[in-house]
Formats: C-alpha cells, sequence, structure tokens
C-alpha cells in the first residue's frame, strides 16, 4: 500500500458550485503505466493541474512516497519528484534546445542563483543536458532555436525537459496532441522508451496511444473516475463503451 | 557516429564560450575616452550620458531580462539621489559613501515594494509602479522643508579618497569617475546575464510558467533581480546628482521614468549594449533638437513620440537590432 | 447649520462631480482593455483632444456649450476610428510592453501636437449663464456647475448601464468581454465590435474632457499624462472591463482624492495611491475584475 510513490485521497476541487473532481482516489506505483481517459472536459488537465500544485484542491489530501505534498506549491513539489509535460507546448520559444535543458538542469542542481560565474562552467548540467538529447535523438537540434524546430520535434523538447528534471513521477498531458501522423512515431517511441524506474501517469485522448503504453487505465467521467482496471478490462466495460460510444455520436 | 558527435561538441562550445569577451566589445570603451581627449567641451553632455546608460542598464536587467514592465524606475533612481544629496548636506560628503548608501536605501525600497508589486502581472504591475513613483514624487514635494522642494538644495562633495576633487566645471575628474562607476556597474551586470542567474532571468522572460513548472520560484527570483536593479537604479541617481552638486525633486519626475525606458527601447532590450546606443542617441538627438529649433516649442517631445511608434511598429529590437541585421547582410555578401 | 455637515457636504458634492467625471473618462479605457486587451495609455490623449474641441468651439466659434461638447464627442469618437483600425489592431496579439510603448508614442505626439496649436498655457473656458453661480440647497450653497457635473454624470450612467443591459450591441460587447471565442462562435463581429466599442469610449473619453475643463482649472497639454496614471488607476481598481466595478471605482477613489486634498492640503494627494496599493494589494484582480 504505501510502496505507492504517488497517491491522492478523495481529492475534490470546485469552481464555485461546479465540481470538476469529486472523491479521486488512485494511486501510483513505481515504474507504473497508467492512463487517464475520459471524454472532453472529463477534468483530466485539471487533475493534472491538481497534481502538480497549479490548483489547490478544495478537500482531500495528496501523498508523495508517504508524505504529505497537499499544501506545496508548484514549484517545490518539481524538487521532491514530480514533473509535467504541457497539453499546449510551454517552452522557452526564443532560446536553444540546450538552453531549454540547461534551465531545467541548473534548477535541479540547486545553482540557478549563481550569479558571479559563468553558466558555461557548469559542466556537469552540460553533460546531463547533452545525455538527455542524445537519448531523445535531438542532438542534431541541440543549437536550434526551439520557435524553428517542427512541431512534433517542439513536443520532444517539452517531453526532456520535463526527463531533465529527473522525476520520480512524469505527468504527460497528451503527449501527442497536435503532432501530424507523420511525426507522431517519433514522440511516441520516446515515450516507449521512457527510463523504466519512473512512474508515468499519461492523459491521452488518443486510444491507440493508450492501449499501446498503459498498463492500467482510469475512465474520468464528469471528474470522478468512473472505472478503473487493465486495459482488456477497460476496453470490455459496458459502462466505458457507453461513454466513449456516447461521445461518438457527437462527434 | 561523427555528425552526432560534431552537434554535441559544438553545442558545448557554445555553452562553454558564450560569455567571452568579444574584440567588439571594447568599441564604447575607446569611443568614451576618445572623447574625453579630444571633445572636452562635450564633457558635461558625455557625463550625463554615461550617468544615463547606468540607468537604461538597470532597468535592462528587469525588462529586457527578467520581462518584468516597470513605467517607474525613478523611484529608485530619486531615492538614491536624495540619500546620497542629503548625507552630504549632513556632514557625510564622501562621494563613495555616498554612492554605496544610494545603492543600499534604492535596494531596500525595491525589496519592500518589489515584494508586494511583483505579486500582480501586466497593466496592474505597471499601475502599481507608476503609482509607486508618483507618490514618492508626491512626499517629496510636500516634505519640501527637507528635499528642497522644486528649487532643490545644493550640496558639495568632498574629495574622492580625500584626493581627487569632482569639479564641476571641466568635468574632467568627474567624467572619469562617472565613467569608471559605469565600467564597474556594466561588468557587475554582464556577469550576472552570463551566470546561471541571468540565464534564469530569461527564462521566466520567455516563460514564466513553464519556469514555474520546472521547480523555480518565480517571485522570489523576481524580487532578487528587482533589488539589484533597485540598487545600481540608485547609483545612477546618485551619479546623476553629484556631478551637478544640485538635487531638485525632479530626479522622481515620472517623465524620466518614461525617458529611460524609451532610451532602452530605442537601443535594443535585453543586450546589454542597447543601453550604451539607446542613452546616447537620445541624448544626442535632445541636445541637437534643443539647440537647433529651441525649446520654446515641443519638438523634441513629437519627435521622441513619432521615434517610439516607429520602432515599435518596424524595429522592434531596436537600432542595436538594426546594426545586428545590416552586420548579418554584409557578411552574407562576403561569402 | 452645523459646520461639521457643511464640510461633509461640501466634500461629497465636488468628490462626486469629481468621481462622474473619473468615471466618463476611465469606462473606455476599461472596455479597451477588457474587450480588446489592450492597454491604451493615450486614452487620456483622446479626453484631452476632446477638452480641446470643446474650447475652441465655444470661445472662438461661439458654440453653446452642450453642442460643443456633442461635436467633441462625435469629432473624437470618428477620429479614433482610424487609429483603431490602423494602427492599434497590429498590437493586439503582441506584448503588453509594445502596447505600452506604442501608446506612450501616441501621449508624446499628441502632447506635441496641442502645444504647437494652442501653447502650453492652460485654455479656460467661459461657462453658459444657466450653469454660472451656485445654488442654495437650503442647509448649504454648491457652484451650480458641480451639480450638473452630478445630474450630467449620473445621466450618462443610466444611459450607458441601459444600453449595455438592454440592447442587442450591448450584450453583444458583454459576451465579447466573457469569452470572446464564445462570442466569436456563435456569430458576434468581434472585429467590428471592437471598433465600435473604441470609438464610443473615445467619444466619452472626450465628453469628459470638455466637462472638465470646468472642474480641473482649464486644459493644457500635460493633462494626457496628469490624469492618465488617475484613469488607470481606476480602471485597475474597478477590474478590468468590469463596467460597475469602473464604476464603484471612480466613485470611491474620486470622492477619497477630494476628501485627502480638502482635509490635509499638505500631502492630500498621496492618499489616493495609498488607498489603490491597499486594494490591488489585497484584490489583484480589482475590485469586482474576474480572475
Amino acid at each position: 500500500m504505501s510502496d505507492a510513490v504517488l497517491e491522492t485521497k478523495n481529492l475534490n476541487k470546485n469552481f464555485g458550485a461546479l465540481a470538476v473532481a469529486q472523491d479521486i482516489n488512485f494511486s501510483l506505483n513505481p515504474g507504473a503505466r497508467h492512463a487517464i481517459i475520459g471524454p472532453n472536459g472529463a477534468g483530466k488537465t485539471t487533475l493534472v493541474n491538481l497534481l502538480t500544485g497549479v490548483l489547490r484542491p478544495s478537500a482531500g489530501a495528496i501523498f508523495l512516497s508517504g508524505e504529505d505534498i497537499t499544501t506545496m506549491s508548484e514549484n517545490e513539489r518539481v524538487k521532491h519528484g514530480i514533473a509535467r509535460t504541457f497539453q499546449i507546448n510551454t517552452l522557452f520559444m526564443g532560446l536553444t534546445v540546450i538552453d531549454n535543458l540547461y534551465l531545467a538542469i541548473a534548477e535541479r542542481f540547486g545553482g540557478a542563483t549563481e550569479m558571479f560565474r559563468p553558466a558555461g562552467h557548469h559542466i556537469k548540467v552540460q553533460e546531463q543536458a547533452l545525455h538527455i538529447l542524445t537519448t531523445l535523438k535531438l542532438e542534431e537540434n541541440s543549437l536550434t532555436v526551439v520557435r524553428e524546430l517542427s512541431y512534433g520535434r517542439q513536443r520532444l523538447v517539452e517531453l526532456a525537459i520535463a526527463l531533465a528534471l529527473d522525476p520520480k513521477v512524469l505527468l504527460l498531458d497528451e503527449p501527442a496532441a497536435g503532432v501530424p501522423s507523420t511525426e507522431s512515431h517519433i514522440i511516441l517511441d520516446a515515450v516507449d522508451n521512457l527510463p523504466e524506474d519512473i512512474a508515468i501517469l499519461i492523459i491521452e485522448h488518443d486510444m491507440d496511444v493508450v492501449f499501446r503504453f498503459a498498463k492500467r487505465i482510469s475512465v474520468l467521467v464528469r471528474g470522478s473516475i468512473m472505472a478503473e482496471g487493465e486495459p482488456e478490462e477497460i476496453a470490455t466495460n459496458p459502462e466505458v463503451q457507453a461513454v466513449y460510444l456516447g461521445e461518438a455520436d457527437h462527434v | 557516429m561523427v555528425p552526432n558527435h560534431s552537434s554535441a561538441a559544438k553545442a558545448v562550445n557554445y555553452l562553454q564560450t558564450r560569455h567571452r569577451f568579444h574584440w567588439g566589445e571594447a568599441i564604447p570603451w575607446i569611443l568614451a575616452i576618445l572623447v574625453f581627449y579630444f571633445l572636452p567641451g562635450y564633457r558635461l553632455l558625455a557625463t550625463q550620458i554615461l550617468v544615463m546608460i547606468i540607468f537604461a542598464l538597470s532597468l535592462d536587467l528587469i525588462v529586457g531580462y527578467a520581462g518584468i514592465i516597470s513605467l517607474g524606475h525613478t523611484a529608485f533612481f530619486g531615492t538614491g539621489a536624495y540619500i546620497t544629496a542629503l548625507l552630504a548636506t549632513n556632514n557625510i560628503p564622501d562621494p563613495i559613501i555616498g554612492l554605496i548608501a544610494a545603492a543600499f536605501g534604492a535596494a531596500i525600497l525595491g525589496f519592500l515594494s518589489g515584494w508586494v508589486l511583483l505579486r500582480t502581472t501586466g497593466l496592474t504591475l505597471l499601475v502599481l509602479t507608476m503609482a509607486v513613483t508618483i507618490m514618492l514624487a508626491e512626499l517629496a514635494n510636500d516634505f519640501d522643508e527637507i528635499t528642497g522642494g522644486f528649487d532643490g538644495i545644493n550640496f558639495t562633495n568632498s574629495d574622492i579618497f580625500g584626493l581627487i576633487e569632482l569639479d564641476q566645471l571641466w568635468y574632467s575628474s568627474s567624467y572619469i569617475y562617472v565613467l569608471i562607476v559605469l565600467f564597474l556597474s556594466f561588468l557587475f551586470i554582464r556577469t550576472i546575464i552570463y551566470a546561471p542567474f541571468g540565464r534564469m532571468l530569461i527564462g521566466i522572460r520567455e516563460n514564466p510558467r513553464r519556469m514555474s513548472a520546472i521547480g523555480t520560484p518565480v517571485h522570489q527570483r523576481q524580487v532578487i533581480v528587482y533589488v539589484v536593479s533597485a540598487a545600481i537604479a540608485g547609483i545612477a541617481g546618485a551619479l546623476w546628482v553629484q556631478v551637478q552638486g544640485n538635487v531638485t525633486t525632479e530626479v522622481y519626475a515620472f517623465e524620466l521614468s518614461g525617458d529611460v525606458l524609451i532610451m532602452l527601447i530605442l537601443g535594443g532590450t535585453g543586450r546589454l549594449y542597447g543601453a550604451f546606443l539607446g542613452a546616447t542617441v537620445f541624448k544626442i538627438l535632445e541636445n541637437v533638437t534643443e539647440q537647433v529649433l529651441g525649446t520654446d516649442q515641443p519638438y523634441w517631445q513629437f519627435a521622441i513620440g513619432l521615434v517610439l511608434i516607429l520602432t515599435v511598429l518596424f524595429a522592434r529590437r531596436g537600432l542595436f537590432g538594426i546594426f545586428e541585421d545590416l552586420g548579418n547582410k554584409w557578411k552574407e555578401r562576403g561569402q | 447649520m452645523s459646520p461639521f455637515l457643511n464640510e461633509i457636504s461640501t466634500v461629497l458634492v465636488f468628490g462626486l462631480a469629481y468621481a462622474m467625471l473619473l468615471f466618463i473618462i476611465s469606462v473606455g479605457l476599461s472596455i479597451t482593455m477588457g474587450l480588446m486587451g489592450f492597454a491604451n495609455l493615450a486614452h487620456g490623449s483622446f479626453a484631452m483632444m476632446g477638452g480641446y474641441v470643446t474650447v475652441t468651439l465655444v470661445t472662438q466659434s461661439g458654440v453653446p456649450f452642450a453642442a460643443a461638447l456633442l461635436i467633441s464627442f462625435v469629432a473624437i469618437a470618428l477620429l479614433s476610428i482610424p487609429f483603431e483600425r490602423f494602427l492599434y489592431r497590429h498590437l493586439y496579439r503582441r506584448s503588453e510592453l509594445d502596447q505600452v510603448l506604442l501608446t506612450i508614442g501616441l501621449v508624446f505626439a499628441s502632447i506635441a501636437g496641442v502645444t504647437f496649436i494652442w501653447g502650453p498655457d492652460p485654455q479656460l473656458i467661459q461657462m453658459p449663464n444657466y450653469l454660472k453661480g451656485s445654488v442654495d440647497l437650503g442647509f448649504n450653497t454648491f457652484p451650480k456647475y458641480r451639480i450638473f457635473m452630478i445630474i450630467a454624470g449620473a445621466m450618462i450612467v443610466a444611459g450607458l448601464f441601459y444600453g449595455l443591459e438592454r440592447t442587442k450591441i450591448g450584450a453583444q460587447i458583454r459576451a465579447a468581454v466573457d469569452n470572446r471565442t464564445m462570442a466569436e462562435s456563435v456569430g458576434i463581429n468581434t472585429d467590428r465590435l471592437f471598433t465600435w466599442t473604441f470609438a464610443l469610449g473615445s467619444g466619452m473619453a472626450a465628453l469628459g474632457g470638455g466637462l472638465g475643463i470646468q472642474i480641473l482649472g482649464g486644459i493644457k497639454p500635460v493633462f494626457a499624462f496628469e490624469y492618465l496614471v488617475i484613469f488607470l488607476i481606476v480602471v485597475a481598481v474597478g477590474g478590468m472591463g468590469n463596467i460597475r466595478g469602473t464604476f464603484f471605482a471612480a466613485l470611491i477613489l474620486g470622492i477619497i482624492d477630494f476628501a485627502g486634498k480638502f482635509y490635509f492640503p499638505e500631502g492630500g494627494a498621496f492618499v489616493i495611491f495609498a488607498v489603490t496599493i491597499l486594494v490591488l494589494l489585497i484584490r489583484p484582480q480589482g475590485l469586482l475584475g474576474k480572475n
């Protein structure tokens, strides 16, 4: 039970009278590959924001490796090992790829406030940045300004920054969203090859991605978890099918 | 894989060498020394330009690097100016002590105002920076028995290190004194910019949202750079009044906040030398306009308004950006 | 009549008249910022030009005061349209800094422009007879013009609220401030809406500029800078794009400002800034602004 890296207890969030998260309970073990699916407006991104500390829950608690982090700020949680990617690219668009990674790694090593030594003297930071770029096959683009990369490659930088934080828990908010099909294999391969010891929670719309990647799936509908289980269970669950077929009708 | 290896090597080389001095960086200092020897008649104007460069550099730290908009930077300039002047009239006329006290005083004000103001963003922040400055200006006017009001107060500096007098006739020692302070301030800011702290500031400018998501306490870091910037603006204010031996409530003028922002935009933000170029061009043009067309009509004001509009529409990277583009074209043609 | 009540009523009437002026001018700025997300620091310039148009019509062409106000409203509203179409529109998506710089440029140019034409000294206006002198309300006497200002202001406020709450264009404006994408998806032409709203706001500013000449001791070029801060403060304290909030902010700040200067002639001017800082620290989005 308590070997979970990330665990929520009765997590609730209300915006006024609107409940966007209701009694959400789930946990991630080390190395988990867990997907959260659900129709539009189910509260998936709200859940990511609650877990990362962008939003404060109205009730309930969040634990990271057994420690209560419910009131911790976003940046403190990062230092404790939660990293995320964004559904819409949230990058340092005017900087080179390697500078994007540099910022994340310098912050993790605690050197970001150093004022009097050139950034170029931090050899360890550079080695780490290059290592991650190589793993994600981005090293050719090290010196490219992010704005000039294709959208698919930008998604890869989005992932690279999160990896640079050396997280225990990684939250991927629709990693392949907006990527043209010609490029999607790049990002999906990268997600497949993420280090095994990281617990990963993936928010996804695309069922192909979910069933390719996840070992466990939770279905989020109107702010609460409707079903949770292994992929086969979810795929055959009549309630889930009803929700998705119902949605398909509207599309 | 040879190409991979070489791109990695290139990246490392880029990171490890970009803080090194380029020969072109010597140009402004050589020019400053040439002006001293060959244009002694313009030393007063040149001294004012040097002070404005320091002021604009301090603003570049927050506007150009950390992405904080302020229309109230004279709060720190003015505070530095008054601290120095009031020390001098109260038997502490040493210019160096004056500078240090100005930096500390402005830094404290920067900390107090920054801590609360920087919780807001955008228009609210802009309004609050203006409000703080105007409030200080009102206070300075109301307590005119201390500040001297619009007429100001005169004071005398003692000699620097008890040896060198700051002359207000030929501006020889004053010019050198200000140039040295500018050089030291510039080195300080340049070091910060190329250090991890400076990289982090650029990150905040580019995307505060992501900075928070990589573990940066953004508000706290913004307060730090605000304090550093305030201290340097305080030094600029102190120099401004030291070389004139006089201070008036004009040092808190809202217009000056606008002017220094315009100098910075004109030169180019977030590129260190933009402040040099912008302050120089601004002050020279102002001087020329006033000498040629006189000060009875607001030609200068009209010109600066027009220049600002054109800069925003067509040359957002400032004069420095224009020079860069021209330089790149010239290089391309050479190849 | 007790001197205390006398004082209080004076502060209230003078403060209220000033508050009405602040609202009439600031409301356009508030809508521009809420609707277009545009930081228009040149808003005070439109007010200033309205003031000059009014003064010139009254003193040089002998146009009646009320007609002059109306003409300057229409003239400045029309004048503002090309500014929105050809200049501001390019900057809606640019950074706040760019918007601020461009509009400061406009302020400088407009101040210089009116100085070329009218000179730097304040232009005074001769009031028509029916607005001269004072009126005795039994417990105290007040200048007629202040009373007129309050009544005119109240009528404008009522008209504006009616227009926004009850007319189709008002509903469209409210919808677009609330959620622009949504408004566009239901077929509102936001481009045209922006232009008309901007023109209306600039016209209101011009009206305020004309109405304010008497209260503010004449109209002068530095007006565009001197009062800009106050207008911005009213908008920020009220909450951008919130007309009700702008009204409350104008009321509170107008009366407090007058009271401050009345009771503390030395240093009273800074009371309003202290209040502003306090309010915005507690509610950075303004009194009635949305998060």
